[in-house]
Formats: structure tokens, sequence, C-alpha cells
């Protein structure tokens, strides 16, 4: 059974207005351990996606389910709740939190499910270590650099141990040598973990390591290709 | 909770000079704002300790007609067993028994109406402290007989000085009109102009020797150990003794109540409208801090922070900014009372004597009590309350797939 599954998904904007169909009639499914990327040109419709995935944005029709449960028509505050449990969330400008240090930010999904704090410190470190950034941990994000801040953007959407991690083009601001940093530890995460990952992304580097690529053009689904990948 | 602490105090420091300011404008506003009440506290402390303490003491008795007609043969009835009881009670510190007539002070050029007091020296002393007003003279010494004491004022106008004479004329308590020559001990000066100038203080066994009635007693003045058992104390009195007029201060100057009562009120009112323009500031800086976080906002609105934690967190930024500049401005504030209260402030620069024609001293001394200073801090609580609530709207409004891309 697919951990996600989209039906006839469809977001049309501005519609008494100047209507912009979004998203038309995409039916996904993704199962557990996947480490796909959606690409496509600007404008077609990844980000929009995404944002329905993670349930920061209602679809104008169709439904998402995730883990059988269907989150298209939950309340706003209940639908918060299940974002802080169940995904998480890598961005491209990373957007920690920039008076928190690195552990802080690690912490801080914690913190808002109300864990335990010795189980949260653990974690966070354990999670730190597995990004490469065990001496960095009491750093602002000021001290870090772009692909240190990544690095702890993963960590921290891994916090909360969520069904799946939902990436908005992370590569984007990175230089090659971060970027492929960055892509290698997810990669790993992926296979060791099995983390679900879902990228959108233009860059190559994240199309080469994803074991499935679809194609996002004008809102429409065009191709959608399980890529046979080396383990790592 | 703890983590929201965190995040809103080092939050508050992420713009040092924008915040920096606004705390700045807010100490100089309390600080400002509670000296200025500070003063105004100070003229009413002193008028009420002046018309407490050196005018009209805790509890007067009268007649009852006396206080209503003033007349000379309205005694108060029994003075002896009253003057037993009051040196017997426990409630009591001291008093001061008085005999009142109205009558003419003339000189050869001048003649001018006044209240003649017949005092016991030591009593008044103990009593209203009278004796620190001599200006000129003494205490009632250095004349062995009929000695007066006038106040500065009266003396001027009469043109008299110590060891002057003049000629006192009243009404016996038979209706016949009697003079007495009198000689100046002492001159005294009050800070209250209109009493300095119609009061003049004899010794009452002299004024009872011309009354006719040894003990002719008008009024008893009571100063009490405990100003609180002010009320408790009339009433035993009133239940006491019935047939006289037992009165006591609020009673007698339900002004100096109103005033003491309104003062306070007043003053936070004032206090209050300094806050609510300090407050604008406030909202302002706090709307330019969400306005500037706005990827930062939705970024936590997306991975779950729920509303009423972001609310929480705006909330908290505004009061912990607000609360350092309230801090500041009090220490600041109370600091400065505290070290002039010690010297007071003289107006005497500004004012002159004008003061004096209101009943009040050009020597004040600043105060500013507890509560004053709680109510300050509710009242920037709720201030800063009020403040937070359009930004922290502004936040929750905030749609976060939008805002976790904005630039």
């Amino acid at each position: 059974m697919p951990i996600i599954s989209t039906q006839g998904l469809t977001k049309i904007y501005n519609e008494r207005i100047v209507p912009v169909t979004a998203l038309n009639n995409v039916s996904l499914d993704f199962d557990a351990g996947e480490f796909t990327a959606i690409i496509g040109p600007s404008g077609s419709g990844k980000t929009t996606l995404l944002n329905m995935l993670g349930g920061l944005d209602k679809p104008t029709s169709g439904s998402i389910t995730i883990n059988g449960l269907e989150i298209t028509g939950m309340k706003e505050n209940r639908l918060m709740d299940y974002r802080l449990r169940n995904i998480g969330f890598v961005f491209q400008s990373y957007n920690l939190i920039p008076v928190l240090t690195a552990i802080e930010n690690v912490s801080f999904i914690m913190l808002l499910q109300k864990q335990p704090r010795n189980v949260i410190e653990k974690r966070a470190i354990e999670l730190l270590e597995q990004v490469g950034l065990a001496d960095r941990i009491h750093s602002r994000p000021g001290e870090l650099s772009g692909g240190q801040q990544q690095r702890v953007a993963v960590a921290r959407a891994l916090a909360s141990k969520p069904n799946y991690v939902l990436a908005d083009e992370p590569t984007a601001n990175l230089d090659t040598k971060s970027a492929f940093t960055l892509l290698d530890i997810m990669e790993k995460l992926n296979h060791e973990e099995k983390i679900t990952l879902i990228f959108s992304t233009h860059d190559q580097r994240v199309i080469e390591r994803a074991r499935r690529v679809i194609t996002l053009v004008d809102g429409t689904v065009t191709t959608d290709i399980p890529v046979e990948k080396q383990q790592v | 909770m703890a983590l929201l602490i965190k995040i809103a105090w080092r939050n508050i420091w992420r713009n040092p000079s924008r915040s920096l300011t606004i705390i700045l404008a807010v100490v100089v506003g309390l600080f400002a704002g509670i000296y200025a009440s500070s003063i105004s506290f100070g003229f009413v402390d002193q008028r009420f300790e002046n018309s407490i303490e050196r005018f009209i003491s805790h509890i007067q008795l009268h007649n009852p007609d006396f206080v209503h007609d003033g007349e000379g043969f309205q005694l108060v009835a029994n003075p002896g067993e009253k003057i037993n009881w009051l040196d017997t009670s426990s409630a009591v510190k001291t008093f001061s028994v008085r005999t009142r007539v109205n009558g003419i002070v003339a000189t050869a050029g001048v003649t001018n109406g006044a209240i003649i007091v017949g005092i016991d020296p030591a009593q008044e002393k103990a009593t209203t402290r009278f004796d620190e007003w001599l200006k000129e003279g003494s205490y009632f010494e250095g004349v062995k007989r009929n000695p007066i004491l006038i106040g500065s004022e009266l003396a001027e106008k009469m043109h008299v000085g110590i060891n002057s004479r003049i000629v006192l004329t009243f009404m016996d308590l038979e209706g016949n009109i009697t003079s007495a020559s009198f000689k100046v001990a002492g001159i005294f000066k009050t800070i209250d102009k209109p009493f300095d100038e119609s009061n003049v203080f004899v010794l009452r066994s002299d004024l009872v020797k011309y009354l006719a009635v040894p003990e002719a007693v008008h009024e008893i003045a009571v100063l009490l150990k405990d100003p609180a058992q002010v009320k408790a104390v009339g009433d035993a009195m009133k239940l006491r003794w019935p047939e006289t007029s037992a009165r006591t201060w609020y009673e007698i100057s339900p002004e100096l109540q109103y005033l003491q009562e309104m003062t306070g009120q007043m003053l936070l009112v004032f206090i209050f409208i300094i806050l609510l323009g300090l407050g604008f500031g406030i909202l302002n800086t706090m709307l330019m801090s969400v306005f500037e976080r706005t990827r930062e906002i939705g970024m936590l609105m997306a991975i779950g922070m729920n509303k009423r934690r972001v609310f929480g967190l705006v909330l908290l930024e505004t009061i912990f900014l607000s609360f350092t500049g309230a801090i500041g401005g009090m220490v600041t504030g109370v600091t400065l009372v505290k070290l002039s209260a010690n010297k007071g402030i003289d107006f005497a620069s500004v004012a002159g004597d004008s003061l004096a024609d209101y009943g009040y001293g050009s020597l004040v001394y600043p105060s500013v009590s507890t509560g004053f200073v709680l109510g300050i801090t509710a009242m920037v609580f709720v201030i800063a309350v009020l403040a937070a609530i359009y930004p922290a709207l502004k936040a929750l409004g905030l749609v976060p797939a939008e805002a976790v891309r904005k630039e």
C-alpha cells in the first residue's frame, strides 16, 4: 500500500478573476522508502504539488491520502499537528531559526511534539552526527555555511521521525561540493532508514540520484519513470 | 513554553539598535512620568501631613452647634471627663485643648479681624508641633504677662514685631465686650498664608480669665498613635459622647481624602496616556519585526507550530520589549525619587512664596508608593498585550506556502 496517494488532484488559482490551473488531475502514489524527483520547467506545478503533499495548501478538487488517512478535508489546526508529527520539510532557503543553535533548531520540532528532554537531546546530537555536524552543534545559522545550514535543516526534518520528507529545491543555493555532500547524506538516510524522500528540483545532480523521476508540465504529469540505481 | 521564551527573548536582540531605540523611549517616558508623579504625590503628602498633623489632627471634638455657628458660648460639654478619657486611652498619642473666640486685633493705627485661640503650649507642641512654625521670638517665653503669637502676614500688616503691644477685643461668654492687651512673644509663619493672617495664639489660661468661664473649652484636637484607627476611635467617641460632635479628619476636610484618592487615580491615567503613546511605537516595531520574518514565521507554521504558539511568540516578544523598557524606566524613576526624597526639591526659586497662598510649602519631598508602581506594571502589561495583537494577527494571517518562498 502506498504511503501517499493523490487522486485527481487539481489546483486552480484566482478562479473568479483569471483562473490559473497549477495542477490538473494529478494522480500519483508514493511507496515507503522511495526517492522521487519531481522535475519540470518553472511554473509547471512542482511547488504546488509539494505544498499539497505537505498539507500546506488545499486542492480545488481531488484528494490526498497519507497512510490511509485523507488529509484534504482536515481542519487547519489538525493539519498543523499532522504536519508536525508526520512530515519533514527541507526548504530551498534552509529556513532555520536564526536565534537558535544547530542543536536547538533540531530539538525544536521534538519540543513542539512534547517529547521527553533526555530523548530530545540524544536524538538531536545523533542526527547532527549523521549529517556530519557533530562539531558545530552549538553554532548558530549565521556561523554556518550554506551547505552546513541545509544539513541542519535535513536533521531538523528528520527529527520528528516523519513518514516522508519533502524537499523543495534543496540544492538550489548550494555550491557543487555542498550539494554533493547533502545528496550523499540524504541518499544514505533514504537507503539505511527507508525514509521516503520527495524532491522538487531543477538540479541534474538530484535527478541522477533519484530512483523515480516525475515530470510535470503545465500542471500535468507527462512522465513518471522509475530509475534503476546502484545501491550505496 | 521555555523554548518560546528563549526564542522570543533572543528575537528582540536580532536588531539591537531598533529594539534599544524603543526600549529607551519607554525608559524615558516612564521615568519622566514617574518622577513627575512623585512630585505631585509629594505635594499631596505634604498637604496631607501638614493638614492632619499640623492643623486638623485626626479627630476634633466640639459642641455640635459650635461646628455650624462658631459662637463663643457653644462649649464642649463635660470637658474634664473627656480629657480624663483621652489621657488614659491607649489609642491616643496626644491631644490639645483649645479655647476659641472671634475677635479684633488692634494696634494704634491698624485693626484686623482674627480668631483668637487659647492653647496649652505643651499640649499644642506635642499635637501640632506648632513651635516649629516660629520664625522670630520665642514660644510663649520671654513675656511674663499675656504673651501672644502672631502670624508673620498679620504682623507685617499691623507693623508689629517682637515685644510689640497689641489689643485683643472680643465678646466674653456672657455677651460682654472685653479688651485685653497682649505682648508679642513670637511670630510664626506656616505654609498656609490665610491661616497666618487670621489666627493669633495666646495662653489658654490667660484667655479663659477674660471669658469668665474657667472651663471654657471650644475644641479638643486628638492625634492618634495609629492613623488607621481613625474611623474606629471616631466611632467609639461618637458612641461614648453622643452630646458631642466627634469628627474625623475626613469629615472635617473631605477634600483632603478626595485629593489623596483622586491624585493617585489621575496620575495613573497620566502614565497610561504616556504608555499608550509608547504603545504605538512598540506596535510599529513589532509589526516591522513580523514583516521582516515572514519567511521564518511561514516556516514555523509549515513545520507544525500552531497558531496559538505563533501568537504566543509575538506576544512574548512584545512583552519582553515593553518590560525591558518598563523596568529600566521604573528603576531609574524610583531611584531618582529616592535620591531626591532625602533633601527634597525646593520650588522657592520658581514659585517663591506663592505656593503658601494655596496651603503648600515650597519644599517638596517626592514620593511614590509600591501600589502606584504595581499599577504601572499592570498597565505596561495591558499595553504590551494590546500592542501585540495587531502584529500577531498579521503573523497568523500568513499563508505558510507563500510565506516560505518570500525573499
